[in-house]
């Protein structure tokens, strides 16, 4: 099944016109003294629990802008 | 006429409170390690936990192609030993697991691809792995349906043939492993969801689940794409993305189809079952996810890319559409590993599109480290610290890019 994400500009839109941008994961760290593995913890490094996150979508096939959601991928579904 | 009764394969056996091993994950990968410990290493105080049905992961979603036509030395003679541990199985086993090594034929849409498959074939002679680069003439040869004109949106310059490759029946695989595994005093305990592990002083001491807690000494995380979401109730984190790949079959036709072939460029593979349906997928939905959803968009982008393929297999009807999870890593190689902080823990992730084919060599070797807590060697280059050395393993140097994780 297909689902829908809400785009803050064009309301409830088929998941497959945006593209995926990754969980938030606040500011990046500062690069001034960043060693080399807390560089690639930084970039690679994920905690994905079956719980609700908040994450970047792109609504590249509509009006172009990045926005925020929380959604649970356990359900794939957006939660309030 | 005692032949006439049905027997069962495995023997469902009383929950204990305490194992010397738990097991996280009834797919191939957890059955296959526990049936090694049990087997070869004489561990056989192990209790396999699966949260649904055994086989119900990427165990029995993926689409059964088995190959040893990897990139790099270390992927390919591990790929390479679990190819040929098919036969042994079926054997060791006494279950058919209807292994067919019709071969594979990966096909190049550019030259550039075509140098891909050029590196591969060496790669592979080099380590004793048949593989060869065929023309677009021997291309149809091989799998006469192919339309090798220039009428292609992208037309097919060669491809990659790998002779050794082929399918393996994926349930039959997961049914004999736990056969053989209950048969050397292996628990299987089904509708058993983990729901958090327990540590003390730096050591694994079990897990809770649906069903009460469970003490351990040893815990293996081998919960196919569900790793990530297991390893998170210990707040590991992992370079691992789980991503739901869909995969569907049409009707059955004659027999037509004698290879498995791939394309990276239309985004397909394809192979005719036993029951002479064409199973074929290959493509990913972006986000992470730990569902098993399904989607017509995807239905409707395959029958575009085998349609152009395959002329004649227009008007061909799907007949069903599924998903299971592809665990993906940055460099396209797996993680085993057991030096994750904890005394005892180990967890064998990150298998990407490739968890079926490894699945017992998998198993052997992380049974072999379990026990031992010693590395194996020839899990040396599939360390999680080679994410923090940028020390990645040269997998997605290949034919093809794969998205946008890697």
């Amino acid at each position: 099944m297909t689902f829908r994400l809400t785009c803050p500009v064009c309301g409830k839109r088929d998941v497959y016109e945006f593209t995926f941008g990754g969980q938030e994961r606040g500011p990046r760290p500062e690069q001034q003294g960043l060693s080399a593995e807390e560089h690639f913890r930084w970039t690679q490094f994920r905690l994905i629990p079956n719980e609700p996150q908040e994450e970047w979508w792109y609504h590249g096939q509509g009006c172009g802008v990045w926005f925020k959601t929380t959604r649970d991928p356990g359900t794939n579904r957006e939660v309030e | 006429m005692s032949w006439l009764r049905p027997r069962r394969l495995w023997h469902p056996a009383p929950l204990k409170r305490h194992y010397e091993v738990v097991i996280i994950g009834g797919g191939i990968h957890g059955l296959a390690t526990a049936y090694y410990l049990a087997r070869t290493h004489g561990i056989r105080d192990v209790a396999v936990l699966e949260s649904h049905y055994i086989g119900f992961g990427g165990s029995g979603r993926n689409t059964a192609i088995v190959r040893a036509n990897q990139r790099t030395a270390e992927n390919v003679r591990l790929y390479d030993e679990g190819l040929k541990l098919w036969a042994v199985l079926t054997d060791e086993l006494d279950f058919n697991l209807m292994f067919f090594n019709c071969g594979t034929l990966n096909l190049a849409h550019s030259e550039a691809a075509m140098n891909g498959c050029r590196m591969l074939a060496s790669t592979h002679n080099l380590l004793g792995v048949k593989s060869e680069v065929l023309d677009p003439q021997q291309c149809a040869e091989v799998i006469p349906g192919l339309d090798v004109s220039d009428r292609l949106a992208f037309p097919i310059h060669g491809g990659l043939f790998h002779p050794p490759g082929g399918i393996v029946r994926h349930d039959a695989v997961v049914w004999g492993l736990a056969k053989g595994a209950s048969a050397h005093g292996v628990h299987i305990h089904q509708g058993c969801d983990v729901q958090g592990i327990d540590t003390r002083d730096g050591r694994v001491t079990g897990v809770r689940t649906s069903q009460g807690a469970i003490g351990c000494k040893r815990l293996g995380i081998m919960a196919g794409g569900y790793g990530s979401a297991v390893a998170a109730m210990l707040g590991i984190e992992l370079p691992i993305h789980p991503l739901t790949i869909q995969a569907m079959v049409t009707h059955p036709l004659k027999p037509f189809l004698h290879h498995v072939f791939s394309s990276g460029a239309y985004h397909v593979y394809a192979n005719q079952t036993l029951k002479g349906e064409i199973a074929t997928g290959a493509h990913m939905d972006p986000q992470v996810n730990y569902t098993t959803d399904a989607t017509a968009y995807y239905l409707k982008h395959q029958a575009e890319a085998l349609a152009e393929l395959m002329p004649a297999l227009r008007g061909v009807r799907f007949m069903r559409i599924w998903s299971g999870l592809a665990d993906m890593t940055p460099d396209m190689a797996p993680i085993m590993e057991g030096e994750l902080g904890y005394e005892g823990l180990y967890l064998d992730a990150g298998w990407g599109y490739f968890g079926f084919k490894s699945g017992p060599v998998a198993g052997k070797y992380m049974a072999e480290y379990m026990s031992t807590g010693e590395r194996p060697d020839i899990l040396r280059a599939f360390q999680l610290k080679r994410f923090l050395e940028n020390r990645y393993s040269g997998e997605t140097a290949s034919v093809m890019k794969y998205g946008h994780w890697d």
